[in-house]
């Protein structure tokens, strides 16, 4: 049994009076990659985002149940949420570079730090740029807008300022849904190396990507989560019909 | 650069080499089956019963990754067929294995001296190894020619079959002693090394169809 990053224990999430998540229960293993998946709206992106407390930033959402980060009670109300946000990082649906040059998006988030020093800041754009398998494709043009990437390429930068910040999770939300479907393979072998230092959680509108990339995928539907096991389980012999009538496209 | 689907590539070679090695294994079977008949090797003969469970695993393992490949990655043309082929492979390898195995069984049961008659066993297992050999190799290598004289071989192996079931069939005429009993015996044991010619030139036609689609009766 892998060590366990996040122990989330009846976890109940409200819009105001609408109930988005139902009594989640589920772990999240280390150096694993865990797909969620379900029709829209069942909350899955929603559950993503409890893991950072990114939904924190709106108003109307309350939380209750608990969800542990390392064995720390993370909604705790004296948790470190900048901390939080550094170690567990996001790369949205979107590749969302900042209007600058390739080197200073990757540069940014350890500049926020107080690294000044250059030579530090080279080796840590480097390092970050050559986890995401994107070094070799932008060595020569480091200065360039980083706005001149192609789509694949800037979700790949995206990916490398994550990593930039040494997180211990990166949280993918539909991080291939505006690719093409070369740009989405190379993300998705981009998973199968990255896990062996990160653990990822990556919400995915595509069953065929989670039974591809992850390890172990968890079944939402209508803000229940139906049935996490392991991938390889999920798709052969799924224990409940709906997440059967799921995957094989009978609804959703 | 990311190479695309690594890692799916990696678990395709996986699959290809667990179906060399199972037929490596069958391959071995079919040598220890001559020898056990030269030397009436009885250790022996029970050795190839015990190593058909072996056989058996890979069977199963090799089937177990092929639906999850089939599963998981959603494979079509080449890599389709690749994982199709490694499955009916299997399965070809996992009876002309038991076909060795019923040999074997035979050789355990039989009482007194029908050397005569191993010997048509010895004939027979030395045609169907070079047959097992080759489309083997032509399985790893992608050889469609080297699959297709698979076929030729096994004509051979059909040949001195029929010869001998003619013979067996004179025999049972002519004389009513006990020799006549075990020829019948022998001749139905003959006939599973006919068979495993057969099923080893199915496998010649999963090798065709994995290399280039065409769906071939040899």
């Amino acid at each position: 049994m892998s060590k366990i990053v996040f122990d989330v224990k009846n976890l109940d999430l409200f819009y105001g009076s609408f109930q988005a998540l139902k009594d989640i229960s589920i772990d999240v293993e280390e150096n694993k990659v865990t797909a969620l998946i379900g029709p829209s709206g069942c909350g899955k992106s929603t559950f993503l985002r409890c893991l950072n407390r990114m939904n924190d930033l709106i108003d109307v959402c309350k939380i209750t149940g608990n969800i542990q980060y390392h064995n720390e009670d993370m909604y705790a109300s004296n948790y470190d949420v900048i901390n939080l946000r550094t170690k567990v990082g996001m790369v949205f649906q979107k590749p969302n570079p900042f209007p600058m040059s390739i080197f200073d998006n990757v540069a940014y988030g350890p500049r926020c730090q107080g690294i000044k020093d250059k030579k530090v800041l080279d080796k840590i754009v480097k390092t970050s740029l050559e986890k995401a398998a994107l070094l070799s494709e932008v060595e020569a043009r480091m200065n360039d807008s980083a706005m001149g990437l192609s789509g694949g390429q800037q979700q790949r930068l995206c990916i490398a300022r994550a990593i930039a910040m040494e997180p211990d999770v990166i949280l993918m939300d539909e991080p291939t849904s505006a690719l093409d479907p070369i740009a989405t393979l190379k993300i998705e072998e981009l998973m199968n190396e990255l896990k062996k230092e990160y653990t990822i959680v990556i919400v995915t509108h595509s069953m065929q990507q989670a039974a591809r990339i992850s390890d172990r995928t968890a079944f939402f539907l209508m803000g229940e989560l139906i049935e996490v096991d392991a991938t390889d389980k999920i798709f052969t012999q799924p224990k409940n019909q709906k997440t059967e009538d799921y995957i094989t496209g009978r609804f959703g | 650069m990311i190479q695309n689907r690594k890692h799916f590539i990696d678990e395709l070679a996986e699959l290809h080499d667990r179906v060399v090695a199972m037929g490596s294994e069958t391959l071995e079977s079919y040598k220890r089956l001559i020898i056990a008949c030269e030397d009436k090797d009885e250790a022996l003969a029970k050795h190839i019963l015990e190593h058909d469970k072996v056989i058996n695993g890979l069977e199963e393992s090799i089937n177990v990754d092929g639906y999850l490949l089939i599963a998981k990655q959603c494979p079509v043309a080449s890599d389709l067929r690749q994982i199709i082929s490694a499955l009916k492979i299997s399965n070809e390898l996992e009876r002309i294995a038991d076909y060795a195995s019923n040999v074997a069984k035979y050789l355990l049961a039989v009482k007194g001296d029908y050397s005569e008659f191993l010997q048509r066993i010895i004939d027979l297992s030395k045609l169907a190894i070079p047959m097992i050999k080759a489309v083997m190799k032509a399985y790893h290598d992608q050889d469609v020619d080297l699959a297709l004289r698979v076929a030729d071989m096994d004509e051979e192996l059909d040949v001195l079959y029929k010869g001998y079931l003619q013979e067996f069939i004179k025999l049972a005429q002519e004389r009513t002693d006990m020799q006549v009993e075990e020829a019948l015996r022998v001749i139905l044991i003959l006939k599973q090394i006919e068979r495993a010619g057969d099923h080893t030139v199915n496998i010649a036609e999963h090798v065709v169809y994995m290399i280039n689609g065409k769906m071939v009766e040899l």
